[in-house]
């Protein structure tokens, strides 16, 4: 089984996200690999390991970073890996992201495309949706398990509105997982030692056979227009000391003042 | 004048009030409405759907549409979007939205965007704001096709009361069952509770109730609200609490009146689904717990000891 993984650089989240003037203010920030893509990356390792499958991964941006994840990657235990790196796709969205994955799909074979459930950076959950629709391969998202029954279908496990829903999917296919999925490992010295020394496969627009204009850069369904701050909550009254009298009291202000009980 | 679809939000053969929120907010904007239905035995949710505010309804009515699958429908949707001349498609907060909506939108060529808070019709130009990492931003976004495929974001809009639509019944074919993505077996959670997404109090339970007796205790306090009763992501990981109880950015996303947020530290993960709740009171034992940055009313105490106080002082409230 040949698998891809897709894996995108995100800011950190943890970390303090201030807006000025319509756009986010780049000092201070940091870099790291998409959450959801860390546990796409520990299914396909473990795919590796328990069933013999053979890992590539594919990020598509550029910088220090973006190389940063893609050894991290490595370290976690994929075999190979492809950067398509090419300035004119920093601002792209989710359509074109996918387009541009097509095209690496179409030039390996691949069996099983892993991506996360959804970027930390867009919080959007649709780029591995639109490219199963591109490459009109089946989907599941939202994996929080999977079953490998034989080399051309594997059992995934969803989770839907209803409950878990098990479905039985025919290879080659598209699934997005989520962190409920595995407790992704993390790199060892050794293996970080040894991804410095891989090779990563970099590509430009030209070299994977596309263009910009091919891929729908130039015509963007949705473009971001500005960034806002985000309506945050204040700290309300905190109430210390005795349990019984602060509950008493607290009680009192929900129903009183909130009017909510 | 724009055309606008509302997907029916349908879980255990009821409508969801979200249907009614986004037909409202389409109204709102002056749009024409239709909703589309999918599902098995829908007859009976017609009146529903009109009383929702829809004026023409696409009914996707069939067996082999019992259980969710993304492909099948999709196709129900893209039918009914297209047969109705729809320039915007919205979905209520559901997974089988989040899983349908790129794909619609990719087969009608629209731009798709999800967890959408508002949207902005000028003319032709569609504009949108959505959160963005972890609501830690808004993003306004400019939409440059004459569709859009949008999921709302639980909560956004509010229904308007005494709107009406008119009953003007459409029923779509269906389509044939995505033979390579076969769904065997749905394991559903424990029916008969309430469905988070609608309850107007919602008590969550987090690693600091430790054990099932923790949660046990925790729940009986939902029981007496009448409330959803839900999770932070540790007590899931733990065992504890089913992965449908999740509140957060993985989990579900709530916007009730009051949230209780018991024994929870207050992870922007978690945050992220329900810092959007009208108020919310956190009981925690340590004072510098982030949830008190987002809580209208906090107590600093042990959740075993707090618990019962609260579940009393609310009875005595209520005789
Ligand atoms: C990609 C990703 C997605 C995630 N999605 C979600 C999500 O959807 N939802 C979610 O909830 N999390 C999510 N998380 C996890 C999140 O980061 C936190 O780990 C999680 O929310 C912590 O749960 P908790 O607050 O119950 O536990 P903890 O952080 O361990 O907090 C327990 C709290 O209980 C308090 N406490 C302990 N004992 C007592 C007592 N006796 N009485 C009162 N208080 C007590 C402690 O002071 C502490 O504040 C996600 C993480 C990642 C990386
Ligand atoms: N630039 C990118 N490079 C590689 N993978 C990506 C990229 N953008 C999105 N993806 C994948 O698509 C998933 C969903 O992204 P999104 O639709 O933006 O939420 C992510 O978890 C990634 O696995």
């Amino acid at each position: 089984m040949k698998i891809l993984t897709t894996i995108k650089k995100v800011v950190d989240v943890e970390l303090t996200i201030r807006v000025e003037n319509g756009a986010i203010v780049e000092e201070g920030l940091q870099y790291v690999m998409n959450a959801w893509d860390e546990n796409a990356v520990e299914v396909a390792v473990q795919l590796k390991e328990n069933n013999q499958a053979e890992t590539t991964l594919v990020s598509i941006g550029g910088g220090e970073d973006n190389t940063k994840i893609i050894r991290r990657g490595f370290a976690m235990g994929i075999e190979n890996g492809i950067q398509i790196d090419d300035p004119a796709l920093a601002a792209a969205d989710s359509f074109v992201y996918a387009n541009v994955l097509q095209k690496v799909y179409e030039k390996g074979s691949y069996d099983l495309v892993i991506t996360g459930k959804q970027a930390q950076d867009t919080d959007h959950g649709q780029t591995g949706i639109i490219l199963a629709e591109r490459l009109g391969l089946p989907c599941v998202s939202n994996v929080i398990a999977i079953d490998v029954i034989d080399d051309q279908h594997l059992n995934v496990s969803r989770l839907g509105d209803a409950g878990t829903e098990i479905v039985e999917l025919t290879l080659p296919a598209v699934i997005t997982v989520t962190d409920s999925i595995n407790e992704p490992r993390l790199p060892q010295m050794r293996g970080l030692m040894m991804a410095k020394k891989k090779k990563i496969e970099v590509m430009d627009l030209a070299a994977l056979g596309t263009s910009y204009d091919e891929v729908g850069g130039t015509t963007p369904k949705s473009q971001i227009a500005e960034f806002m701050k985000s309506e945050t909550r204040t700290a309300g009254q905190k109430f210390e000391g005795d349990p019984a009298e602060i509950t008493t009291r607290v009680v009192a202000l929900l129903a009183n003042e909130a009017k909510v009980l | 004048m724009a055309n606008v679809l509302v997907v029916a939000d349908i879980k255990q053969g009821v409508l969801k009030g979200s249907t009614a929120e986004l037909l409202s907010k389409a109204k709102a904007l002056g749009a024409e409405t239709a909703v589309v239905a999918i599902g098995s035995g829908l007859e009976s949710l017609i009146a529903d759907l009109v009383n929702a505010g829809s004026d023409t309804q696409y009914i996707a009515d069939d067996s082999k549409l019992e259980l969710f699958s993304a492909g099948p429908y999709a196709s129900c949707i893209v039918d009914a979007a297209n047969q109705f001349g729809a320039d915007l498609v919205w979905f209520g907060f559901s997974e089988s939205g989040k899983a349908a909506a790129p794909r619609v939108a990719a087969q009608l060529d629209a731009a798709c965007a999800t967890e959408i808070t508002d949207v902005m019709l000028d003319g032709d130009q569609i504009e949108i704001v959505r959160p963005a990492i972890a609501n830690k931003v808004m993003q306004r976004v400019k939409i440059n096709t004459k569709h859009l495929v949008a999921v709302v974001r639980a909560g956004a809009f509010e229904a308007a009361e005494a709107i009406t639509g008119t009953e003007n019944v459409v029923q779509l074919s269906a389509p044939e069952p995505d033979l390579k993505a076969v769904i065997k077996e749905l394991l559903s959670d424990a029916s008969g509770e309430i469905d988070l997404a609608d309850a107007d109090v919602v008590v969550s339970v987090g690693r600091g109730a430790k054990d099932q007796a923790g949660v046990d205790l925790v729940k009986e306090l939902a029981s007496d609200l009448k409330a959803g009763f839900g999770s932070s992501r540790a007590m899931v990981d733990g065992g504890f609490m089913a992965h449908n109880k999740q509140v957060g950015q993985t989990g579900k996303i709530v916007a009730p009146t009051l949230y209780m947020a018991i024994g929870i530290s207050g992870a922007i993960q978690h945050l992220a689904g329900m810092s959007g709740s009208q108020v919310i009171l956190a009981v925690n034992k340590d004072p510098e717990a982030p949830i008190f940055n987002v809580a209208d009313y906090g107590i600093v105490g042990d959740l075993f000891e707090v618990v019962p106080i609260l579940r009393e002082e609310i009875k005595k409230l209520r005789n």
